[in-house]
């Protein structure tokens, strides 16, 4: 409306097309808003089953869908594990590593990381998978001398991987982002290379580095295919419940399992989607957080 | 924009080329075990008759929902239609047709399989499943501890054989290690393993994925071969099948009975199953 308003009249032609770029865009916007809102609503009617039918039945740890069991907690349990264990691998090397591009590095090996990592964060999952399970849970069976490798753990370590290019890039992303002046005080004042990085560089640096890891995070959470294929699919909480070292499932290996093979409408089907409800929430709050750190870390520049 | 506008034009006819096929070819969809026979038979009916015919995996469930809910024309199944799935669609007729039969047997790891642990009772199968056996020792192999492998409890496979080895297809394997989806993954995760026991159609067998026999109660045994698979004394076997409705069309028909033909069936036993005629 503010552009038609501001060109002068009588060019009927002119302001249709405005009209029309304005309308694509309202359109465009709506549309995508709107599927956000009916993704949830779906999610949520079809939940019904699941939590009105065989609600006393969600906290078990015991899934038999032919005698109407739905326990999700193992699934849950899993997924928060493998979620864990990818972060406690990948923050510090990824973080580390940052450091090392952004501030010792010349432009040029810069530019070759930089690609690299890009080409890493778009291989496809199933490609990590296939490794995974060709060589990844061979070696960690034979390090831990065990009869499978298809372990919560090897899940993990395998989405440690899939994760670094997120943390990498962006952290590094935001160490560059420092201002010069900052760092060039740091010096003026006297403080070690080590002293600037830790005292200047990663408190400025900081929120958005938070802001990585919520997102690499929101990755780990919705990842499938490769979990799928590694982590054992077993129902089961691990005994105890920190043993890592033990098969397992996680929300989405669940699904991806099970959700093609589910009659439609069942209450099998609802508990998965009661499931993918959970996984959607779970990933929504991700977003919300990395969204107000990524605000904070603006307002500092 | 207008060379954009083009593009994208261009992108939607494509686009539409590709969904909107003509109305005169037949999809096929569902289990992934019956799949070699039929698009076997489908690529040497397509070079005869010019026929269109896209044939699609995805599972036997999925096949018996495409075909209901109007999106494919036959349905692929290696297992019988449930009644539950049959109330749910209570004005459809739908016709299972076998065009082949398969057995599914109890397969060990060769180490397993070489050490001597060649023949099998199903109570002992049943035992190793519900967690009661859980190491070699105890039925005549090495001191190695079994290593469990189950199937998805939507598989075709494992309904087959949990209904022969426990009584119920749907049974719970508490003694289970790992459970894995496809035909594939079952093959590599037993050779894998140098201690495993899991279950397999018999067309995937291998020279590290060895069939056991099955010792019947009167002592007899029953090799899971093509023979004993034939004349019906290997006690876990299935059809396989495919399903269509009473709407089907003379296009879908017309395959249907080119599958059942002598060329048809010839492409069942070249997938490594049993022709049914």
């Amino acid at each position: 409306m503010a552009i038609s308003a501001a060109s002068p009249s009588g060019r009927p032609r002119g302001r249709f097309w405005t009209r029309a770029g304005y309308m694509g865009i309202y359109g465009s916007a709506f549309v995508s808003t709107a599927l956000v809102g009916l993704i949830l609503l779906t999610l949520l009617f079809q939940s019904g089953p699941a939590i009105f039918d065989v609600g006393n039945t969600l906290h078990l740890t015991e899934w038999n869908p032919s005698e109407n069991i739905f326990g999700i907690v193992p699934m849950i349990v899993g997924s928060l594990l493998v979620m864990l264990i990818a972060l406690t691998l990948a923050v510090p090397t990824g973080v580390l590593a940052a450091i090392y591009i952004a501030e010792t590095r010349s432009d040029k090996i810069k530019r070759v990381v930089r690609s690299a990592l890009e080409i890493l964060a778009g291989i496809p999952s199933i490609v990590y998978g296939l490794i995974g399970v060709a060589y990844l849970s061979l070696w960690v069976a034979d390090i831990f001398n065990l009869q499978t490798g298809r372990l919560i753990l090897t899940a993990g370590i395998l989405l440690a991987i899939m994760i670094l290019p997120t943390i990498l890039s962006l952290t590094e992303d935001a160490i560059s982002n420092v201002s010069d002046r900052y760092k060039e005080n740091g010096r003026a004042l006297g403080l070690y290379r080590h002293e600037v990085i830790t005292d200047v560089i990663l408190p400025q640096a900081k929120p958005d580095i938070t802001g990585a890891v919520l997102l690499a995070l929101g990755r780990a959470l919705g990842e499938t295919m490769a979990v799928m294929l590694v982590i054992g699919s077993i129902d089961r909480l691990p005994d105890p419940i920190y043993n890592v070292l033990s098969s397992g499932q996680t929300i989405t290996s669940k699904l991806g399992r099970e959700v093609g093979e589910s009659a439609f409408g069942s209450t099998h089907f609802s508990v998965l989607v009661f499931m993918s409800f959970i996984l959607v929430a779970l990933s929504l709050l991700l977003t919300f957080l990395s969204q107000t750190y990524f605000k904070t870390g603006r307002r500092h520049v | 924009m207008f060379p954009r506008l083009r593009f994208t034009a261009a992108l939607c006819a494509a686009a539409c080329l590709a969904a909107c096929q003509p109305s005169d070819h037949i999809s096929i969809s569902g289990s992934t075990t019956v799949l070699p026979a039929v698009s076997k038979a489908a690529d040497t009916y397509h070079m005869e008759t010019g026929q269109a015919i896209v044939v699609n995996a995805g599972g036997s469930g999925s096949g018996f929902n495409q075909l209901a809910e109007g999106q494919t024309d036959i349905g692929m199944m290696s297992r019988d239609i449930t009644d539950e799935e049959k109330a749910q669609f209570p004005d459809i007729i739908f016709t299972p047709i076998a065009v082949g039969r398969d057995a599914v047997a109890p397969v060990v790891s060769s180490e397993i399989f070489n050490a001597g642990v060649d023949t099998l009772s199903l109570t002992e199968i049943a035992s190793i499943y519900r967690g009661d056996i859980d190491n070699w020792k105890e039925l005549g192999g090495p001191d190695k501890p079994i290593f469990v492998i189950d199937k998805e409890s939507s598989s075709g496979t494992r309904q087959t054989f949990m209904k022969v080895v426990m009584g119920n297809s749907k049974a719970a394997a508490p003694g289970a290690d790992l459970v894995i989806g496809s035909n594939n993954e079952e093959q590599t995760a037993i050779t894998q393993s140098d201690s495993a026991i899991g279950m397999l159609s018999h067309a995937w067998f291998n020279a590290d994925v060895k069939g056991i026999a099955i010792k019947r109660s009167d002592g007899h045994l029953i090799k899971p071969t093509l023979d004993d698979i034939r004349s019906g004394s290997f006690p876990i076997t299935r059809d396989l099948n495919i399903v269509i409705r009473n709407d089907t069309s003379p296009a879908a028909q017309a395959f249907v009975d080119y599958l059942l033909s002598e060329a048809g069936q010839s492409y069942v036993a070249a997938s490594g199953y049993i022709p049914v005629k």
